[in-house]
Order: structure tokens, then C-alpha cells, then sequence
């Protein structure tokens, strides 16, 4: 695609957010972090680890942990579907880059999210942990969920329920 | 004009560069330490202070110049024998190295700045003045001049002519004069200044001087041209041994920029040649054929009749050899590690894909698919050995650096160690080394601290004073075993298992082997050391030891004789990036086990176990405690009717894994996890079939520690406890 049409169709000041859903609500990330999207298939399980925690996958040649953001989010671990998707995203995580998979129920668009438009997470509502939130982004068809992925995978808090996990 | 960038790259490389040389200069500095008078190791020092203090010019680090100036002007009087090297000197010039070293890392790359300590700096020097060397009672000259009536000796002739930019590089003439004169008695010396400009046309820092030197000596002509070996680069050198021929000086004569006449008359100021012969020759010069061929200077010599042709032979073949030692020397490459590491990955990607390819190929049945797939998988087999191999250096160096941290502490226990070094050239991964560093630290100075006693305890035991440290390196069954021993007075047992009890480490009644009571004190916040010093003894040492020897998937292992000393057993794999494993599966799922520690297989008979997660089998005679994987990993039960056991080794335990299936061994590349399982017992890493699906490595190690714990904490769990702690336990 040409940049400079994509810079035309984007607002001044929006960033692009990658959409998708998980369960019924939507939930939306800096597009910049998304690597690539593919399909949700051959996991390897790794024992001892918290039920979100799906297992790795190999992305050519490279081990990619898989996490179900669902499960995340404390709702029922996913059932793989048609749509059900694995965004990879590169996050640095402790000074190294780390790729990893997130499964999502589907994947919808690519939103151009004005800094204006987003709102502050509510104090309960939401479904998930407040502290997951980065912000509600508001268009025509209601809000986005805005996830801080910083916090979603958090290494301290993953490890945390990780030895919980193998202690029991 | 270089930009940023490449200047960065220059000052990397000088800072790569300076470390080695810094790394060099220790070693020589240890070696004064035992044979003070060894030549060899004061030039080399020279040359490294000197070649470090060049680089950094370059790179105008003035701190650098400034304070390795004072060493190499202090090298160079020990060089000329108006010092000698007390060990006081020593250890401060170690002191110093470590201020240069120090230096060089703080080095700022970005912009070639450099923060330094002055006050430290300054302390350090006046210490090193202090104690740097005593004047020799007796004159350097003395010694020669006792030997003049030997009857080889004659008059050399040295002819050197000094480039302008001589006193720039730093050095000084009368310095080499000086050394010079080490090597006989100077019987003629005579300053050429012809090419001195006016003095209003004179810049001082340019050197215009020639020499013309008369030397007595039995040294070679070789050992001559040693003296000027730094300044080879900036001056003309032309040696004329004893009693040459007319036609040689002749040659001197006119190939020397002066008039011929000028240089004529010093060669017969100096008595080499009479005027009559002067005259002669000179005169001779204008009828000797324009045509003739020049002759070699062997030749020549030859031909004249005082050498004979053997002897030049012999000396043209050892030129030879150093010149091919030099060139084999200088085809080394300096590579950056992640190049490498990169390198290694894809070849780790080939071996994958390769078998992939191999496997679709036997799918498919065709015969000559078939074969070319598998010579393409021997060739890979090769590239990936030889790929390793570039890993692959040697321990020696790492073993070096012992010296010094021997020096140190027994100095400052005040006991007298010799540290004994063998299997330098064992050769492992790189990668293992650097992290061996730190333990192997820890070891020595263990043993220094607590293992060797102090000389009175020796001398009562009937021990020589000298305490003996030994470090050991060798190749065996496809693992490299580094030993550290001491001839101290070994573990005390009984203390051991004293403080364990009072620690609650080990239960009162429980009733452990001496192995295991030695292996107590890898267990955390362990020490037995009454009084806390601040070189070990804080109890935090060795479970570190233990853990970092656990990353590197390795083992060790205590051989103690009470009085007699002791000995630490390291076993480590010689790489990280490969695993010699054994392929198994649960269901759908595939793990590695470590190949070393598989012992042997066994078909389970389903009575056995009675489907139990932990159980104990009759193995010839021995309970094998068995854990069934699948339950214990919590995988979805398996639906396969016959199910096998692994027995695994690791250490003194034994044990047996339930897996479903077993595919035999396989040769593979290791993929780390990541850091979401870095808290995976049980699990090390992964590794990626042919067919793309992901295999994890099982980590033996951590799998029985983790056991260990759920059989103390939890013993209800297990089905019978008693042979597991028999087994697992020790």
C-alpha cells in the first residue's frame, strides 16, 4: 500500500489500534506491537503452567509462548473456533524483545483512535481488572477496551501464578 | 575523516585490544613473581605496557599515556638492569594494572572520554615509586667486561640512522645505548649530526641524529637487533659483524646517506679500517663493474669463508619457521560473538529442517529422494560440527586468571600456595566458560580459605608448608570434567552434619552416607566456617556455585579424605547450544530427555504401578522409584496400551520415567523457553522436530530437586515414601 495514502486516511494524532474479541466485548492494541496475526493451530503444551498459559508454538523456527487472553481475563479457558486467531505481538520485556502469541476469539479491524476519543477505564464494569485497562476508546458502535499490555503480561505476575501452579 | 561511527568501532577495537594486552602484562608480571630474572617475560611486559600505551595515544587518552608511561619508564630500568623487581613491586604494579584495566572499561565509546580517579591514580604511583626496585649493587657492566678475553669476541659495527619522528613515539636514544651496553662494552661511539638543521629551522621534537657504534660482545648479531626491536620502525639499522670484509664496510659506506667520505673517516677513527684501506677502496670503488650482479649476503659471507654453508643454511630454514609461525599466528580472525551465535542458529535451523526434509522424503518412499536427503544430512552433520567447533576455546586462559586470585588471597591469609595447572588446552564453548568463571571463583578461594591450613597446621600434620592447589581439566564421555582439589584438611564431616541438624537442613535421626553429608553444604545459607571473613565464609557461597552449575546443566561432585585434602568434580557439557537426547512422547506430546543420563529402557508391565503417579519397581533386586510423567505434568491420560520405562541416572540417583512411546535418540538444537518459563522445573528448554512440532528438554536436575521437596513437604502424596527417599533423596 502507498504510505501516503494511509497517511491521508489516517487523522492527524490517531494512532492505529489493531481490534479483535474475546468473549462478547472488544478489546483493542497499539498496532505498532502486533507483529502478525495467524491461525490458531498445533500448540505444545507446557506443563505446570497457569491454565492461560496455552503452551509454545514454533513460528519458524522460533518458540512463541501462547497466552489466552480469555483465560487472562479470568473467563473460561478458549475453545478453539473458526475465527479464533493468534496475534503475535513483540513486546521487551526485562531489556530482551520477546514475541508472544495471544489467542483472541477474532479478529475485526484496524481502528484509527483519536487521543481525544479514549476515556478513563471505569471503576468496576468492565469485566476484566481495571488495571488491564489503558483507556475506553469511543466510536459509533460503542466502546473499546484499550488493554495495557504491560500489564496483561506481566512477567512478575505470570510467575507468580506460575509457582503457585507447581507448588500445588 | 572518520565518522562517528567508525571512530566507535576503532575505540572498541582498542578497548578489545587493551584488555588482552592488560590480561598479557598480568601474566607476565606473575611470571617475574616466580623467576624474577626471566628476560623474556620483562620484554614481553615492556611491550605490552608499551604497545598499550601507543593505542591509547592514538586515541589521544591522555590518563591512559600519562600512567602507563610511569610503568614502561620502570620497565625500561628493570630492562636495562638498573632495577629489579622486589615482589613488593609486583603487587603493586598488579595494583596498577588493575587502575589501567579499570580505565579502559570506563573508556566512554560514544565519545572517547575518560573519567578517572586522580587521587587513587596518584597513590598508586607514589606507592610505585616507592617500591619500585632497588639500583643493583653491582654494575650491569661489570659482567661482560669480566668475559672480554674470550676469543670469540670482536667489533661490531651498529650503524643507526633515526627517523624525525623517533622522540615523538616517546623513546628515548640513550635508553637503547644504555641496554646496549648490557650486551658487551661499547668500544667506539660516535653521534652523527650532519643532517642537523640550522637552528632557527630546528624543531626540537624531531630526532636528526645518527649513531655510529663500535661494539665488543659475544651476542649474536640477532640479539643485537633485539635491543632496537621497538624502534625497528623508526630507524635504519645496519650491523656488520666482526672483522667483515673491506668490500662489507665499503657497502656500509655508500649505502649510509653522508658523504663517503665522512663515514670513511669514522670507520677509521673507530680502527676498523686503516686509511691506507680507506683510501684503497675508495678509490677501488669507481672500477668495480657496474654489471655485476649484487650478491646475497649469505652468499657472501660464504664466500669470504667464515661461515660455513651448513650454518646459513640452518639460519634461513629457522627464518623460515618464524615467518610461518608469525603468519599462522596473524590468520587468526577476530569474529564479534553474536555473529557467531548467529551462525550457530541457522545452522541449528538446518539441522531442523534437514531432518524435516529427510522425514517427507521417507514418507514419500522414493529411493533416490531418500538417499540425496541423507547425504545433504551428513554434510549438515559436518557444517554443524565445524560451526561448533568455532565456539570451542580453550580453558587455559580462564585457569590463568587463578594465578592471580591465588596470589592475592593467600597473601592476604598469609599462607604459601603454589597453584598447580593441567588440561590448559581442554577446549569447551565459550558461552560455558563465561559463566564457569564465577564458580570456579568461588571454589578456589574456598579452598584456599578453608581447605589448605595455615603453615604451623601443615607442619603438624607432616605436610610440606607449601600448600598445593591443583586445577584439572579433561575430556571424558563427551562432557568436560574440571577438578579443583587441595591438599588441605578435607571436610569435616562430623561438622558438618552438626550445623545441618542445628540449620534443619537434615532431621537429627536421619542417617546419611558421608557423600551425602558433604554434598549439605550446596544446600543455601550453609557455611561452616566459624569466623565470617571477608573472602568467603558468608554461607552464600556455595549453593550459588551449585545453581550456576545447574544452568549450565552440569554436576559436581565432593571427593573428601579427612587430612589428606579435597577435590571439587565439575562435569559440564561441552556446549549449550546442542543436546544429545533421547526422544520420547505422552500422548500427543514430545520430550527430550537428556541422552548421558538415560541408562537403559524398560517395557512397563501395567501391574506394576497400578496407575499410580509414584511408585517403586523391582529392578534387579533395587527399588527403581518411577514417576509416570504424564500424571505428574498433568497431561491428559494416555490411551496407550504399552507403555515404557526410561531410567535415568543423574549423580548417585536413579530413577524411572513412565513415558508412552520411545523414539530413540536424536541430536538437537536447544531453544530456550523464554522468560515466562524460567521458573519451569523440571523443564529446561525446547527443541523443534523435523516434522515443525515443538519437543521439550526435561531437566532430570531440577525434576528430582522438585520431587525432593513435594516428598518433605507432602509425603502423603506418594504411594510409598520410603524408597523415594532412599533414592531421590541423597
Amino acid at each position: 500500500m502507498n504510505p501516503s495514502i494511509l497517511a491521508h486516511e489516517s487523522p492527524q494524532g490517531a494512532v492505529q489500534h489493531l481490534s479483535f474479541r474475546v468473549r462478547q466485548a472488544r478489546y483493542a492494541l497499539p498496532i505498532e506491537l502486533v507483529r502478525e496475526i495467524i491461525e490458531y493451530g498445533q500448540i505444545t503444551t507446557v506443563p505446570m503452567m497457569p491454565g492461560f498459559i496455552h503452551g509454545v508454538i514454533n513460528l519458524r523456527g522460533n518458540v512463541v509462548p501462547v497466552l489466552d487472553l480469555a483465560a487472562r481475563f479470568g473467563f473460561e479457558r478458549t475453545e478453539a473456533g473458526n475465527r479464533t486467531c493468534i496475534v503475535i505481538i513483540e513486546l521487551n520485556l526485562d531489556d530482551a524483545q520477546q514475541n508472544i502469541g495471544l489467542v483472541v476469539d477474532a479478529v475485526d479491524a484496524v481502528l484509527d483512535i483519536e487521543p481525544g476519543d479514549v476515556e478513563q477505564a471505569p471503576a468496576f464494569g468492565a469485566g476484566i481488572r481495571t488495571d488491564f485497562i489503558a483507556g475506553m476508546a469511543r466510536d459509533e458502535r460503542g466502546f473499546t477496551i484499550v488493554l495495557d499490555v504491560r500489564r496483561v503480561l506481566s512477567l512478575d505476575d505470570i510467575l507468580q501464578l506460575a509457582l503457585a501452579q507447581q507448588a500445588g | 575523516m572518520l565518522n562517528e561511527n567508525q571512530w566507535s568501532q576503532l575505540l572498541q577495537g582498542f578497548i578489545e585490544e587493551g584488555r588482552d594486552l592488560i590480561k598479557q602484562a598480568e601474566e607476565y608480571l606473575l611470571l617475574l613473581d616466580d623467576t624474577p630474572h626471566d628476560e623474556e617475560a620483562i620484554n614481553g611486559l615492556f611491550r605490552a605496557m608499551h604497545t598499550l600505551k601507543g593505542s591509547a595515544g592514538l586515541f589521544s587518552l591522555t590518563p591512559i599515556t600519562h600512567f602507563t608511561h610511569h610503568l614502561e619508564s620502570l620497565l625500561m630500568e628493570v630492562r636495562d638492569g638498573l632495577r629489579t623487581l622486589s615482589p613488593a613491586a609486583i603487587s603493586v604494579m598488579l595494583r596498577c594494572l588493575d587502575e589501567i584495566a579499570s580505565m579502559v572499561e570506563l573508556i566512554d565509546v560514544s565519545n572517547g572520554t575518560l573519567d578517572v580517579d586522580d587521587a587513587h591514580q596518584a597513590q598508586l604511583l607514589a606507592a610505585l615509586a616507592e617500591h619500585g626496585g632497588q639500583v643493583p649493587a653491582v654494575g650491569a657492566s661489570a659482567e661482560p667486561a669480566a668475559e672480554s678475553g674470550a676469543p670469540r669476541e670482536g667489533n661490531w659495527h651498529i650503524s643507526l640512522r633515526f627517523h624525525a619522528d623517533l622522540l615523538r613515539n616517546g623513546f628515548d636514544l640513550a635508553s637503547f645505548v644504555r641496554y646496549l651496553s648490557r650486551l658487551g662494552e661499547i668500544r667506539f661511539l660516535e653521534v652523527i649530526d650532519d643532517a642537523l638543521p640550522e637552528l632557527a629551522e630546528l624543531d626540537p621534537e624531531s630526532c636528526h641524529l645518527g649513531l655510529e657504534i663500535d661494539l665488543q660482545t659475544q651476542a649474536s648479531k640477532a640479539e643485537i637487533e633485539e635491543v632496537f626491536e621497538f624502534i625497528l620502525d623508526f630507524c635504519t639499522l645496519r650491523i656488520l659483524p666482526p672483522d667483515s670484509a673491506l668490500s662489507d664496510y665499503l657497502a656500509l659506506i655508500q649505502a649510509l646517506p653522508e658523504t663517503d667520505e665522512r663515514v670513511g673517516q669514522i670507520l677509521v677513527a673507530s680502527g676498523l679500517l686503516t686509511e691506507h684501506e680507506l683510501a684503497e677502496s675508495l678509490s677501488a670503488q669507481a672500477h668495480v663493474a657496474d654489471g655485476a650482479p649484487k650478491q646475497a649476503l649469505g652468499e657472501l659471507l660464504v664466500e669470504s669463508g667464515r661461515v660455513a654453508p651448513q650454518v646459513v643454511d640452518a639460519a634461513l630454514a629457522k627464518q623460515q619457521s618464524s615467518r610461518e609461525r608469525k603468519a599462522s599466528e596473524s590468520s587468526q580472525i577476530r569474529v564479534a560473538a553474536n555473529k557467531l551465535d548467529e551462525l550457530i542458529n541457522l545452522v541449528g535451523e538446518l539441522v531442523i529442517s534437514a531432518a524435516g526434509a529427510q522425514l517427507h522424503a521417507q514418507a514419500q518412499g522414493n529411493a533416490i529422494c531418500i538417499e540425496s536427503t541423507q547425504v545433504v544430512n551428513q554434510h549438515v552433520e559436518q557444517i554443524r560440527e565445524a560451526a561448533l567447533k568455532l565456539r570451542m576455546i580453550e580453558i587455559g586462559d580462564t585457569f590463568n586468571r587463578f594465578h592471580r586470585v591465588v596470589r592475592d588471597v593467600s597473601q592476604k591469609l598469609g599462607k604459601d600456595i603454589h597453584l598447580d595447572i593441567h588440561g590448559a588446552d581442554t577446549e569447551l564453548d565459550k558461552s560455558v566458560i563465561d559463566k564457569l568463571a564465577d564458580p570456579l571463583t568461588h571454589l578456589v578461594r574456598n579452598a584456599i580459605d578453608h581447605g589448605i591450613e595455615p603453615a604451623e597446621e601443615r607442619a603438624a600434620a607432616g605436610k610440606p608448608a607449601q600448600g598445593n592447589l591443583r586445577l584439572n581439566a579433561y575430556h571424558e564421555s563427551g562432557m568436560i570434567v574440571i577438578e579443583i582439589s587441595d591438599d588441605g584438611h578435607g571436610l569435616n564431616t562430623e561438622r558438618i552434619r552438626e550445623k545441618a541438624i542445628a540449620r534443619g537442613v537434615i532431621e537429627e535421626q536421619s542417617n546419611l552416607d558421608e557423600h551425602a553429608i558433604h554434598m549439605l553444604i550446596f544446600a543455601a545459607g550453609f557455611s561452616t566456617a566459624d569466623a565470617v571473613s571477608d573472602l568467603s565464609g558468608r554461607g552464600v557461597g556455595m549453593d550459588v556455585v551449585r545453581s550456576a552449575i545447574d544452568a549450565l546443566r552440569g554436576s559436581v561432585e565432593i571427593d573428601s579424605t579427612r587430612g589428606v585434602g579435597c577435590t571439587f568434580r565439575i562435569r559440564l557439557p561441552l556446549t549449550l547450544a546442542i543436546i544429545d537426547g533421547f526422544l520420547v512422547n505422552l500422548g500427543e506430546e514430545f520430550f527430550v530427555v537428556p541422552l548421558d543420563m538415560v541408562t537403559e529402557c524398560l517395557e512397563l508391565d501395567d501391574v506394576q504401578l497400578a496407575g499410580c503417579k509414584y511408585g517403586y519397581l523391582n529392578l534387579r533386586g533395587k527399588p527403581l522409584p518411577c514417576i509416570d510423567l504424564g500424571a505428574h505434568f498433568e497431561l491428559p491420560a494416555s490411551n496407550s496400551k504399552r507403555r515404557n520405562i526410561v531410567v535415568v541416572n543423574f549423580g548417585r540417583q536413579q530413577a524411572g520415567l513412565v513415558v508412552d512411546n520411545l523414539h530413540g535418540e536424536l541430536q538437537t538444537v536447544i531453544k530456550p523457553l523464554g522468560l515466562l518459563f524460567q521458573h519451569l522445573q523440571g523443564i529446561s528448554g525446547s527443541t523443534i522436530l523435523g516434522s515443525g512440532q515443538i519437543a521439550l528438554i526435561l531437566d532430570i536436575a531440577s525434576l528430582f530437586r522438585q520431587l525432593q521437596q513435594n516428598v518433605d513437604s507432602n509425603p502423603g502424596e506418594l504411594r510409598s515414601t520410603k524408597p523415594h527417599q532412599d533414592s531421590l533423596g541423597s
